[in-house]
């Protein structure tokens, strides 16, 4: 669909069941695009399948948590010179189908960001009840605060062209990324925009987010976001490149 | 130079404080870098506990009727410092660990990539 030069990043932690799938599945919807999966300190075969299916495999040494885990793969869609970094979560909640209704959003050049949204469009997904009030209330909150209307503040498959890779190669938040990403977006000037995707259920493993958790992780973003907010900008001494 | 109990011992368990710390940057056990406040906490109630006409004069300032009870104000106010600095400490390190593991993981991978590319190499001769 397009020449720019594409890496796809997946993070993966403990994700041995749906990592090789993730990886095809990308492989055959965008067969130009190079593929590098993060493990992020897996405790399982997740980085042997991952190589097993034909990505690039980036070890990290121990868990960093999802934030430091993408930064590491935008230092290196940085450092190769990637034109678009695409971000899809190795447990397949993702479908890479979908990458490219990203893709010619992002081509369009009217934004730098372009976030797959769940709940833009009636696609199919259902959000247990608990969990669909808590990413409700996350995304007005964080509208209010970005000035700009989020639907989906939680979601982590996106698409990013050359200016956002180097703002996130520099910088990217390390607690809770997705909803304190968009607001550093904002802040620092990138322009962002939703598209609606539909998400699958796992292929495998467990998600991290169980109800009790999703009210203490609401809480804990609504703080840190909140935090964020009245923080002045990062400086460059939080990066690690490698030249 | 005592007039009260507490002060005692205060003074006493200020000393411990300040030679349990010297032992401490003796041995290596702490960096003379993070030695710093403990040294200064312990030597400041340490001479409070010894200065009590001094304690007298400054503890009504503050609002404190029983003038000793300024030395815990001293040592809380101290402490809250002391982790504040160490909290900051902790967040540089965090960061320096994080940016470490990135680039290691990064490295570590070309490493593999590289010595695969040899290792054909030396196959194809």
């Amino acid at each position: 669909m397009s020449d720019a030069k594409i890496l796809v990043i997946i993070p993966a932690y403990n994700e041995q069941a749906s990592i090789a799938r993730v990886v095809n599945r990308v492989k055959e919807c965008l067969p130009a695009a190079d593929v590098v999966v993060i493990n992020d300190g897996s405790h399982d075969s997740t980085s042997f399948v991952a190589y097993e299916s034909g990505a690039k495999v980036v070890s990290l040494p121990y868990n960093l948590g999802i934030g430091a885990a993408v930064q590491t793969g935008f230092i290196l869609a940085q450092a190769g010179n990637y034109e678009i970094a695409v971000q899809v979560d190795g447990d397949g909640q993702h479908d890479p189908g979908e990458i490219e209704v990203l893709l010619s959003n992002l081509l369009t050049g009217e934004s730098d960001v372009v976030v797959g949204s769940r709940y833009l469009a009636d696609r199919g997904y259902v959000t247990p009840l608990p969990r669909l009030l808590g990413t409700k209330i996350l995304a007005t909150y964080v509208s209010i605060l970005a000035g700009q209307k989020f639907s989906d503040t939680t979601s982590g498959f996106r698409a990013s062209n050359r200016r956002a890779i180097e703002i996130c190669a520099e910088n990217y938040p390390a607690d809770y990324p997705e909803p304190e990403s968009l607001l550093a977006f904002r802040k620092i000037g990138l322009r962002v925009s939703e598209v609606p995707v539909h998400m699958n259920k796992r292929y495998g493993g467990k998600s991290s987010i169980t109800p009790f958790w999703s009210a203490y992780y609401m809480i804990k973003v609504i703080l840190a976001v909140t935090i964020l907010s009245i923080r002045r900008a990062p400086r460059s001494e939080d990066t690690a490149y490698v030249h | 130079m005592f007039t009260d109990r507490l002060s005692l011992l205060v003074f006493v368990a200020a000393l411990g404080l300040l030679l349990l710390v010297l032992e401490m940057v003796r041995r290596r056990a702490l960096a003379e870098k993070y030695s710093l406040l403990w040294l200064i906490l312990s030597l400041v109630i340490l001479l409070l506990a010894i200065a009590r006409p001094a304690l007298d004069r400054i503890a009504p300032i503050l609002g404190i009727y029983y003038a000793p009870s300024a030395l815990f104000v001293a040592g809380f106010v101290g402490l809250l410092v002391i982790l504040l600095y160490f909290s900051a400490v902790i967040t540089q390190l965090t960061r320096d660990a994080r940016i470490a593991a990135q680039q290691i993981g990064i490295l570590r991978e070309r490493v593999d990539e590289l010595e695969n590319s040899g290792r054909q190499f030396s196959d194809d001769k």
